[in-house]
């Protein structure tokens, strides 16, 4: 099969081969492949020679082989024939085909000529006919074109003529932009023709613009326009060409003028923050200040805004402006917070100048108005703070100085208790209200606040370091101690520390205390709870505790040296006064002595109002109450027996026998320190007494009476001092030095008689249960009446 | 700062209220001091520190008539000095010459030179000038100040001029500036008070009451020191004397007396009725605000 196969390609390639040849003009492009092969032997190749191949044939084949290809040669020239005349035939087909179609086109272009005569000439005719149209209507037409431009010329005419009312109308419907656009409008031909042809008209449209410029200018800087219609205003005049730059500031010192009425009075603030506060309550009711504030200020940027844009030039100037108002803003606020501001209004107001500030920076960005509040509200924020602790600190005097501590009422009533009490809590109370405020500050998170966060910690602390360090020194100057760095000060204090009462000396001692011991410790609490974590180098609780801890004690001391100072000129004044070498007998207890006993007790009193008690006091005072008696006298008895005895004997060995009394009696610590008791104020403040006692009598001279008289007031001072002192030794002690001290100074040492010294003291007692009796029936006829 | 018992003693027979440094001794450290004894012969002792500083020797010993209230040496010579003392009744003054020793401790007599006997009342002091050779004298009573003229090789002593400081005022002692001849200081009841001694007039007053002590700075000018009843020890700088300058806390009882350390600027002694003796250094310069502190306290047991 595939042997067949192949002649059977080979032919029909021939073939196809043989026919594009014949319609290919030349064969030898079109059949490359067969040129290439080109041989003798190739039958289809443009070399073949017939003879050459004949001959080859001949020599080389045999017969058979000759005859067999005599058989194939004539039957592919068979072959070849049909295929011919296949090909004759088709050919002539289409040959006749084309023939026809030339036939009938032929025949259809023939007729085609007339027509087209026919048509040139129609259209022809067409063209003479509207060229005879056109020239009868030319002149119509022109004609109504002028007639057009004539009427565009009168109506502009028209309009110019008319320019006068239709203004007075625009005036009278104050459609003034209208009016504007009109005259506008008009002006170049005005400008043109104005001095001519249109020389009233034109007269009579500037008299209207004039008016209209008027009423535009009465419009611009008429308060009761809204801004918006100022503004409008505005841009009309500048159409209008009427100066601007006047204008301007014109408008802008109207501006100005307003930021009065924008301002924040300090008289009026309080009510402000007021309404604002309740009007955030009751939203219905918000036609309050506030309100109303805040629309002028809206108002205010409004105008910013609306000038902003007409004059572009202007800005430096509204800058300067707003800047202005915020800084009169901040200044009104630290002429209110000058007086006593709760932190709720201070917010309040603080709110109302931030939205200020936020609506005025919306419009001018570029003021830079937040950096200036900011820093202005670090200022104002940083006064509040310390004028809040000022303020406490007045509060706090004032509660201190309030009681008009005089020297009767001290005694007798519990002036001094209810005045620890009240400048306690109001310490208490007001540090912790102070805080309560700070913390509100804190919470409140308008924008500028929260930056300032941090700072306002730092200046709490620092504030409430320097409020308890400013209060002790402030405690110092009340009570009269003077501190020597300041000079003015030391001059005022010099002048009135006579006045100062011991009395408030005490409540400031103890207060002190309560200070140290209650008060910082909870701010500290507080600040530490509230501000966990911050820094809190500013605020030092340890420090602040020792620092009223000594002022404590400073503060107590000096009280005792105040009680003790005029307790001093009272025994001053009696060993000044009598020439004791020439002392008469002594009759009776000297009078001083009450009124040392009368010092001291007030002094009893005071400390009860203020001082807690010992702790070991009361039982002590209660199992020595009823032996007192018996105790006291039997030393008496002791001691006036000694005496007796030593009558008898020389001076100087009697000299001799106390000095060595002294050296076996154990030494008694007579200058303890103080302690925060009653009994150990009182305790002091009776051995410095006695201390000083015994250096007066040390300083003087005496003779028998004089001595004797020291020895009977001594003997009587005996039993009531031991009552109202703890450290019953020390003064026994205390007592003998006096004695000693006397007899020593005596130029004739001769006691008294025990029996005397006992009449005496018996007559003196008997005399001030009589005075005191006295006394009291006085001061009950006084209640009763 | 409690010190220890370091101190060296000397013991008197009798109590005494007053000491003095022989400045004009200028070979050996010594005191002179008086004993307070109503009844009893009073004596004026002699002290030395020995050579080594460890030792108080008595290098004289002299029976005085009366007990003395104030002793001051004369500071240009080491033999003559001045006391005030009282008979019990009334008081006297008299400057003393202490006799040439030749060996003997037997309580020689001293040499009255003369004696400053214008007073009427309690006399308070005598004072020398400290800064050296003056012939004149300050006497003080209660009421009055007395400039007097010493001769001491004629053994006469006259009253140049005197002044009265009124009832009210009763003057308890005082202090001679060492920087001006002529201006003195007396403390008084309510007010410490100055006076020119070439008008004889007062000029000045710190309005302090009960200053007990007084004492120039001698080594800066316009700086005084008082010590008051109550409320401790003040340094003062006269040309504004509205407000101390230093405040130092003082003892626990009356600060009865103060002294300045005559070399070293700020160092101050003073004695009080706590029976205690404090050493204080406050600062000179007033912008260094320190604190003063007591440096040292010796409690002088009687």
């Amino acid at each position: 099969m595939a042997t067949e196969a192949a002649p059977m390609d080979e032919k029909a390639k021939r073939m196809r081969d043989l026919l594009s040849s014949f319609y290919t003009p030349d064969p030898s492009i079109s059949t490359p492949t067969s040129s290439i092969s080109t041989s003798f032997d190739n039958i289809n190749g443009p070399s073949f020679d017939a003879d050459q191949y004949m001959d080859l044939m001949i020599k080389k084949s045999n017969l058979d082989v000759l005859l067999q290809r005599h058989v194939q040669m004539a039957a592919e020239i068979k072959n070849l024939d049909t295929d011919l005349q296949m090909l004759v035939y088709e050919n002539y087909n289409k040959f006749i085909s084309a023939t026809d179609t030339i036939k009938r086109m032929k025949s259809n272009i023939f007729g085609m000529e007339g027509n087209m005569d026919q048509l040139l000439h129609k259209i022809m005719s067409v063209q003479s006919r509207s060229d005879g149209v056109n020239t009868s209507l030319f002149e119509k037409r022109e004609h109504i074109e002028k007639l057009h431009r004539t009427r565009n010329l009168l109506r502009k005419v028209q309009f110019i003529y008319d320019l006068p009312a239709r203004l007075q109308k625009c005036i009278k419907s104050e459609a003034y932009g209208d009016a504007v656009r009109f005259y506008t409008g008009a002006m170049p031909i005005l400008k043109v023709y104005g001095d001519t042809s249109f020389k009233d008209c034109r007269r009579a449209s500037e008299e209207a613009i004039e008016t209209i410029i008027k009423n535009l200018q009465t419009k611009l800087f008429s308060d009761s326009e809204s801004i918006q219609a100022r503004a409008e205003a505005a841009v009309l005049l500048k159409q209008l060409d009427v100066p601007v730059d006047s204008l301007k500031d014109k408008l802008l010192e109207k501006l100005e003028q307003s930021l009065d009425g924008l301002q924040i009075n300090p008289e009026e603030a309080s009510k402000l923050a007021e309404h604002n506060v309740s009007s955030k309550d009751e939203e219905s009711n918000n036609q309050g200040p506030a309100k109303i504030h805040e629309d002028a200020v809206r108002g205010f940027s409004e105008a910013m805004r609306a000038y902003r844009e007409i004059f572009p030039d202007s800005e430096e100037r509204l800058f300067k402006l707003a800047r202005s108002l915020t800084a009169t803003h901040f200044e009104n606020m630290e002429l209110y917070i000058r007086k006593r501001v709760s932190a709720a209004d201070f917010l309040g107001i603080f709110r109302i100048i931030w939205e200020d500030v936020v609506l005025m920076d919306e419009v001018l960005p570029e003021a830079a108005l937040s950096d200036l509040s900011a820093e202005a509200a670090q200022v104002t924020l940083k006064q509040f703070v310390a004028r809040t602790f000022s303020h406490l600190q007045q509060d706090i005097s004032e509660t201190l100085l309030k009681f008009d501590i005089n020297q009767k009422e001290v005694v007798d009533g519990e002036v001094l208790k209810v005045v620890l009490e009240a400048s306690g809590k109001a310490v208490l109370q007001g540090t912790t209200d102070i805080f309560q405020e700070f913390r509100q500050l804190l919470d409140e998170n308008t924008g500028i606040f929260v930056k300032m966060n941090d700072l306002l910690i730092g200046w709490i602390q620092k504030g409430f370091q320097d409020f308890f360090r400013s209060l002790e020194s402030h405690f110092l100057v009340l009570s009269g101690k003077t501190s020597s760095s300041n000079e003015t000060e030391g001059l005022v204090e010099g002048k009135s520390s006579e006045k100062i009462h011991a009395g408030l000396i005490l409540v400031l001692a103890q207060l002190s205390v309560v200070i140290e011991q209650k008060v910082i410790p909870r701010i500290a609490e507080e600040i530490t709870a509230s501000f966990s974590g911050g820094n809190s180098q500013e605020f030092i609780p340890g420090e602040l505790c020792r620092v009223f801890h000594a002022a404590s004690e400073k503060l107590l001391q000096h009280y005792i040296d105040t009680r003790t100072q005029k307790i001093s000129n009272v025994l001053r004044k009696r060993f000044k006064t009598p020439n004791w070498v020439k002392h008469k007998e002594p009759r009776e207890v000297h009078m001083y002595v009450d009124m040392l006993l009368q010092q001291l007790e007030e002094v009893g009193k005071e400390v009860k109002q203020i001082l807690p008690q010992g702790t070991f006091r009361k039982h002590k005072r209660s199992d020595s109450n009823g032996s007192n008696t018996t105790t006291s006298s039997r030393s008496t008895t002791l001691h006036s027996d000694k005496m007796a005895r030593s009558n008898s004997q020389r001076a100087r060995s009697q000299l001799f026998e106390t000095h060595l009394a002294k050296l076996f009696k154990q030494k008694v610590e007579i200058f303890t320190k103080v302690e925060f008791t009653q009994e150990s104020v009182v305790t002091t403040t009776v051995k410095l007494c006695l201390k000083s006692l015994q250096e007066y009598v040390r300083l003087q001279t005496f003779n028998r009476s004089g001595f004797q008289q020291i020895q009977l007031d001594i003997q009587f001072l005996k039993a009531p001092l031991k009552e109202t002192v703890e450290d019953e030794a020390a003064i026994d002690f205390l007592l003998d030095e006096v004695i000693v001290a006397a007899s020593e100074r005596c130029l004739d040492v001769t006691p008294l008689e025990p029996p005397i010294l006992d009449k005496l003291i018996q007559a003196k007692l008997a005399k001030s249960k009589e005075h005191n009796n006295n006394n009291n029936n006085n001061n009950k006829t006084t209640v009763s009446s | 700062m409690q010190g220890g018992s370091s101190g060296i003693g000397y013991g008197l027979k009798y109590q005494a209220r007053c000491i003095s440094d022989v400045k004009a001794d200028t070979d050996y450290t010594s005191f002179l001091t008086g004993t307070l004894s109503l009844k009893e012969e009073n004596e004026v002792h002699l002290l030395r520190l020995s050579s080594g500083g460890s030792e108080l020797i008595c290098e004289g010993l002299f029976s005085h008539p009366n007990e003395i209230w104030d002793l001051a040496s004369c500071p240009f010579d080491q033999r003559i000095f001045s006391t005030v003392f009282s008979t019990g009744e009334s008081f006297g003054a008299a400057i003393w010459q202490i006799p040439e020793l030749y060996g003997q401790l037997n309580s020689p007599q001293l040499e009255r030179v003369a004696s400053l006997d214008a007073h009427v009342g309690k006399i308070n002091c005598v004072l020398w000038w400290p800064s050296g050779r003056c012939d004149k004298l300050i006497s003080m009573d209660e009421q009055n100040i007395f400039l007097w003229s010493l001769a001491c090789s004629n053994k006469s002593a006259e009253v140049l001029s005197k002044d009265s400081a009124g009832m009210l005022h009763s003057l308890s002692g005082g202090a001679w500036d060492p920087h001006d001849v002529n201006a003195v200081a007396a403390t008084g009841e309510s007010s410490v008070q100055f006076w020119d001694l070439r008008t004889m007039k007062k000029v000045n007053s710190i309005e302090r009451a009960h200053v007990r002590g007084v004492d120039y700075n001698p080594k800066r000018e316009h700086i005084l020191i008082t010590a008051e009843d109550e409320s401790g020890i003040h340094v003062w700088d006269l040309r504004k004397a509205k407000a101390p300058v230093q405040e130092l806390p003082g003892h626990t009882h009356w600060t009865w007396a103060v002294k300045c350390n005559p070399e070293y600027d700020g160092l101050i002694l003073s004695a009080g009725t706590d029976s205690a003796v404090n050493l204080w250094y406050a600062a000179a310069s007033s912008t260094n605000e320190k604190t003063p502190e007591s440096l040292w306290v010796q409690h002088v047991s009687v």
